[in-house]
């Protein structure tokens, strides 16, 4: 007997109830990911299909397809595809995001770094957190780089700029008054080590933390202040060029690379994509993370 | 490695008595999964891996396993491949009929670490040969299954020396082959190929085994050699690893491997790298569950 068998299809993508997502999910997907690079796994389509179920529910969609007629028809399209970005990248702003990020950071890339710019008198390494929110990365990053204060960086001065669109995000930020939520992926080690209480539910960074990072206002569109940030070490934007169209987005990643020293790095949010539209970052894997790389001028990459 | 070490190897794996002897079904097995995914002629896959109860039973074990979410196990091979689909069946059968051949009690390497690269590997193997229009994808799948057996050969002929360089890795963090060469003098590649030699496995998979890190050697399976070389990366960076934490910066489209691979396959030029990378994550569970399902709990994550 000789029966044909077609490749096997994967099956419906479960939601953590076990109930199975309509497969209009993943057409939606495949539009976030073409427009704006942030790509829902399968397995977290539940989280895009939740997204997806609040719009529906303040739009009175009836089914995910009458949603997905509203998300691609004019003239409301481009407005609907933005809330919903919001919708699914709302959760990802606690402090501690990405552990693979912060590991590559001080195991390999640090190290990276350090010996490239040891040779030169003033030690200072410069990182920017571009569209920082109410702080979370930048206070994360600075007491990552305070870890290595007695070891790698002994010596250096750390330098990290954090800007914003929101001024009210600002002085979200610059308080650095964090509750449960935000606090959730961060170990009691960080918590005693680099906050005081506030009250039951609140943790303050300590001043020690605040004096690393400079917060301001900035427009990440605007070509005569982008042209002013040089010699970065470190950048990192996350989420924050989903919402650019393709032009502007072209525009920022190429500021963002002349803004960067030679072997410097670039990131992303951990489930956001540059999709090619830079050529001259190398793309590059680290355990469980990826980030983009300006080759340094002894590596010959360039 | 010089020529009395490669010789000492050969010799070794040639004539020690606890070398595993292929499993009989495997490579029979592999030859009428790998002739044509579309047409499989699954009355023959059922006969070979009825020969062999314990593989059947596991098989039907595995399958039965809520990680497939069916309603009641399936009564017969027959019964599984049609609700499980043959590339999970495919991967259930190979697992187990490679995984009796070594007997759990000699791994200096968790077993189930080990199984979940070369699973991991097999199906980053087939997805990229899936992204190039004329790779062959069951070629790519089982060399990504074989390319590391040196390292079961390892475990039973030269534990000891090992054991140490798989200490020696996991402390410094580095690459395994990179341990080995440090302290053993040569690495899987070079017992990989012994039993691959002994096994008699087609010349194509043999170079894939001995040369999956160092592709300029490669002669007539460079392509091949290349994909895995890439595949087996991407794993290590993907949770499909070895299960210790590589301290390592891969730049994939720098490596001289995806030149290698661009020359025979001009539309990787196409392939988003990114999105694959996502597309691949999705699968890592599966890999995770499936291996802990045939081979006990897995032990800790790395990621």
């Amino acid at each position: 007997m000789t029966i044909v068998i077609q490749p096997a299809t994967p099956p419906l993508a479960p939601t953590k109830s076990g109930e199975t997502v309509d497969p209009v999910y993943r057409q939606i997907r495949d539009l976030v990911y073409k427009v704006s690079g942030i790509y829902k796994a399968e397995e977290k389509l539940y989280l895009l299909a939740d997204g997806c179920g609040r719009r529906m529910k303040q739009l009175g969609a009836r089914n995910p397809r009458e949603y997905w007629d509203q998300l691609t028809a004019q003239p409301g399209r481009d407005g609907e595809l933005r809330q919903l970005l919001n919708e699914i990248t709302i959760g990802e702003t606690c402090l501690f995001r990405s552990q693979p990020q912060l590991d590559a950071l001080r195991k390999v890339i640090l190290p990276e770094i350090v010996a490239e710019k040891t040779k030169q008198i003033t030690k200072t390494l410069r990182i920017w957190s571009a569209g920082c929110s109410t702080g979370e990365e930048s206070y994360t990053l600075a007491m990552n780089m305070l870890e290595e204060n007695e070891r790698l960086l002994k010596g250096w001065t750390v330098e990290i700029l954090a800007t914003d669109l929101n001024d009210r995000s600002i002085e979200t930020a610059k308080a650095g008054i964090y509750g449960d939520y935000a606090l959730r992926s961060t170990t009691d080690y960080f918590k005693r080590k680099y906050f005081s209480t506030v009250d039951e539910k609140r943790l303050e960074v300590r001043p020690d933390v605040k004096k690393l990072i400079t917060f301001s206002r900035l427009n990440l569109q605007d070509d005569s202040k982008m042209l002013f940030m040089k010699g970065m070490d470190l950048v990192f934007c996350c989420n924050v060029l989903i919402y650019f169209d393709g032009a502007s987005k072209t525009k920022v990643i190429n500021h963002f690379f002349s803004n960067l020293n030679f072997g410097g790095y670039f990131f992303l949010g951990t489930s956001e994509s540059l999709m090619k539209l830079n050529d001259q970052f190398h793309l590059v894997h680290f355990p469980g993370t990826i980030a983009y790389w300006k080759p340094s001028l002894k590596s010959g990459k360039l | 490695m010089t020529a009395s070490v490669a010789a000492t190897i050969r010799e070794r794996v040639q004539h020690i008595e606890t070398m595993p002897a292929i499993p009989a079904v495997f490579l029979p097995l592999m030859k009428l999964l790998g002739n044509s995914a579309q047409e499989v002629k699954l009355d023959e896959v059922v006969r070979l891996v009825s020969y062999d109860n314990t593989i059947a039973a596991q098989c039907l074990r595995v399958a039965g396993s809520p990680l497939f979410g069916l309603a009641k196990p399936p009564e017969s091979i027959k019964a599984a491949v049609l609700t499980l689909g043959l590339r999970r069946v495919e991967t259930i059968l190979l697992t187990c009929s490679l995984g009796q051949a070594f007997p759990a009690k000699q791994w200096v390497l968790d077993a189930a670490v080990f199984w979940r690269h070369s699973l991991g590997c097999a199906m980053v193997c087939r997805k990229f040969s899936e992204k190039l229009a004329t790779a062959d994808g069951e070629k790519a799948y089982m060399a990504g299954l074989l390319h590391d057996i040196g390292f079961m050969v390892n475990c039973l002929v030269f534990p000891k020396e090992f054991a140490t360089a798989m200490e020696r890795a996991c402390q410094e963090e580095i690459p395994l082959d990179e341990a080995e060469q440090a302290t053993m003098g040569f690495t899987h590649c070079e017992t990989g190929r012994a039993l691959a030699d002994k096994w008699k496995l087609a010349d194509d998979i043999v170079e894939v085994i001995a040369h999956h890190h160092a592709i300029a050697q490669g002669q007539k399976a460079q392509p091949l050699v290349a994909l895995v070389h890439l595949s087996d990366l991407l794993c290590r960076m993907r949770d499909l690893g070895y299960g210790y934490y590589e301290r390592h910066k891969v730049d994939l489209i720098a490596d001289p491997a995806w030149s290698i691979l661009l020359k025979e396959h001009r539309d990787l030029e196409g392939v988003d790298l990114v999105r694959f990378t996502f597309e691949l994550d999705e699968a890592v569970e599966e890999i995770h569950a499936l291996v802990s399902t045939v081979f006990g709990a897995s032990p800790t994550r790395t990621m």
